[in-house]
């Protein structure tokens, strides 16, 4: 399962966000989707749908079956989130490439989510949090510290 | 069909009007004789733009109702609204009338009244109901300089005025000095006193030869005798140097004394107290400064921040950085001082200003009152150090600043040290990895810190609550 989708992803959503866009989309992949998710839990963006090429007439419509002749026009729709003039998501920068995966074991992720440098992950700064790749599907690494797991560093959002 | 480009369209019309290709040739003969006639044909109108010519003018879909039309400006209208508006005095509004006027005043009024057409003042006169109109209708009872022309209370200059002869000039001359001597020339002898008496009747031309020189030899000996005596009056009589200059620079060389009319093109000289400048320029001791500005120098601070002498004193400033920077004129260099100073209260407040200037201790005042102008508050974490590492670049510099735990005091290069001192800063750490330009850094580090993410306003965009878990343990005794 490469990344490179994620790591496309992380710059659209990044480019929609300081264009002041409200609705965006992105590829429709299991990977973008779980991030997707993760990201709605940290509170980041608004809303997570499922639908086609142009964007969804009813974000909590059921979405349109996925078939064989479809499958490849599915894309995600994102809504984003701005407060007080400022978008939520200012920041998002994938940190594993697909020419280089950066994992972080419990014990430097600890260290990360203090503010310190642990291998290739610099420390979180006031704001920032960290989306991870686990064996428990993609998590924040606050979630990840509480369930004891490390993974894959997939982006750093702030 | 619609062909927008008209030589288009004339090539497809002329296309479209050519028959096929008929099988007989007298057909295809008659054909010809068509197409050549066709082509023959003088082309309508050539236009010189690309536009599409329309066939007819075009008319507004929505046609426009004249006012002549519904009947609006006939006569008996005019007459209406003329009466309605503009009506006569009545016997009531007389009465009021004579009690306040004269009846030659009424009589005025009135014959005001008829000059008047009510039916021209409806189609032509204008009565200004607009918010920028003057604040009376016509009042000529008073002049305003700004709207009204200057009234002339000279006459106007004589257009018949020429220059003196020289007999006329004499004359002017002789007059003149008469006012000098009032007494003298009253009982001066004329040529008529010396001639014998049978001819002081006659006039000048019927005198014989003999009487005239005579009277002559006789006159000018009196003149020689009476021009020793003018000569003893002139030292104690005779005009002083003012009146001979008064005499040449206005003494008028034109004949009549209506020559000059007096009345200036020049506009009328300033009055002692100008409206709107006067008292500007001489400062004016507040009593509620306690006498700690008497030069005046912290009076525009004080409007700008509405806080009192005393207050803006008890305001730290210190000078940052101090530099020389010159203009290269033809006439050499002009050098200036520029200063940045930084300001606040060592309480969250802090504020910079730079100014420039030829004379060092204007520039000192300038900076000092701009710093406490520009003072801004400064977010801090548990009022000693930053939330959280900011960054922020001018030019060429990066400013890095990071927030320290308690204890850790100010690590940080000194013009920074000093910026944290002033607002109030206690623990802080830096780095300035690139350009360490010493105007540019100040600038940096309070764009830093004036720019701090509020951790409140991330909690609120991202729907989650925020706890400070250093205010939880130990019952927030942590330091």
């Amino acid at each position: 399962m490469g990344i490179h989708s994620i790591a496309n992803a992380c710059s659209h959503l990044q480019n929609a966000s300081r264009a002041r866009l409200g609705l965006t989309s992105i590829p429709n992949t299991k990977y973008n989707l779980r991030l997707m998710l993760a990201l709605h839990r940290a509170g980041f963006i608004s809303s997570v749908t499922r639908g086609g090429p142009s964007p969804p007439a009813d974000l909590f419509a059921e979405p349109e079956p996925v078939t064989a002749q479809n499958v490849a026009t599915r894309r995600l729709w994102v809504g984003l989130k701005y407060w007080d003039n400022e978008p939520v998501m200012r920041n998002i920068t994938p940190v594993s490439r697909p020419s280089r995966l950066v994992t972080s074991d419990l014990k430097e992720l600890s260290r990360v989510a203090r503010g310190f440098e642990a291998g290739y992950v610099k420390g979180l700064n006031l704001g920032e949090t960290l989306f991870l790749s686990t064996d428990r599907g993609v998590l924040e690494v606050r979630e990840a510290l509480e369930r004891k797991v490390g993974g894959l560093v997939l982006c750093r959002v702030s | 069909m619609s062909i927008p480009h008209p030589v288009t369209r004339r090539l497809v019309l002329r296309c479209l009007a050519s028959p096929p290709v008929s099988a007989s040739p007298r057909a295809a003969v008659a054909a010809a004789a068509a197409a050549a006639a066709a082509a023959a044909a003088p082309s309508t109108c050539r236009s010189f733009h690309n536009t599409v010519p329309l066939s007819v003018r075009r008319r507004p879909r929505f046609k426009s109702v004249r006012a002549e039309e519904m009947g609006l400006t006939s006569p008996e209208k005019i007459d209406e609204w003329s009466k309605k508006n503009f009506p006569e005095y009545s016997p009531e509004e007389k009465e009021i009338l004579q009690e306040r006027y004269t009846p030659e005043q009424i009589a005025a009024l009135e014959a005001g009244e008829a000059s008047i057409n009510p039916h021209d003042l409806t189609i032509q006169g204008r009565l200004r109901i607009d918010q920028y109109r003057m604040p009376y209708i016509e009042d000529f009872s008073t002049i305003q300089p700004i709207i009204d022309k200057r009234p002339k209370t000279k006459p106007p200059p004589d257009p018949n005025a020429k220059f003196m002869t020289e007999e006329e000039f004499t004359e002017d001359l002789m007059e003149w000095a008469r006012k000098f001597f009032p007494e003298h020339g009253k009982d001066a002898k004329t040529l008529r006193d010396f001639v014998w008496d049978e001819y002081k009747d006659k006039p000048e031309e019927e005198w014989p030869e003999q009487a005239r020189k005579k009277a002559d030899k006789a006159y000018h000996a009196y003149l020689e005798n009476s021009g020793n005596e003018i000569k003893l009056d002139l030292e104690t009589l005779g005009p002083s140097d003012v009146d001979v200059l008064d005499y040449i620079t206005n003494r008028s060389v034109l004949k009549g004394k209506t020559a000059s009319s007096g009345n200036s093109a020049l506009a009328p000289a300033l009055m002692n107290a100008v409206p709107g400048v006067a008292g500007l320029y001489k400062t004016v001791v507040d009593p509620a400064d306690e006498g700690l500005d008497d030069e005046g120098q912290y009076k525009d601070i004080k409007r700008i921040t509405n806080m009192s002498v005393r207050e803006i004193m008890t305001i730290k400033t210190k000078l940052v950085v101090r530099r020389w920077v010159s203009n290269q004129t033809r006439l050499g260099k002009i050098g200036r001082t520029q200063l940045f100073y930084i300001a606040g209260n060592g309480d969250g407040w802090l504020g910079i200003g730079s100014a420039k200037s030829t004379e060092p201790s204007v520039a000192h005042l300038k900076a000092k009152m701009l710093a406490i102008k520009n003072m801004r508050p400064i977010p801090r974490y548990e009022n000693r150090t930053t939330f959280g590492n900011v960054e922020a670049k001018v030019s060429g510099t990066i400013v890095k600043l990071s927030a320290r735990p308690p204890g850790f005091g100010l690590r940080v290069p000194e013009r920074i040290f000093e910026m944290c001192r002033m607002a109030g800063i206690k623990d802080l750490a830096c780095k300035i990895p690139r350009s360490r330009n010493p105007m540019n850094t100040i600038m940096a580090a309070y764009q830093a810190l004036v720019n701090q993410p509020d951790p409140e306003e991330i909690a609120i965009g991202r729907g989650k609550k925020l706890v400070d878990v250093r205010k939880v343990y130990y019952g927030g005794a942590v330091h």
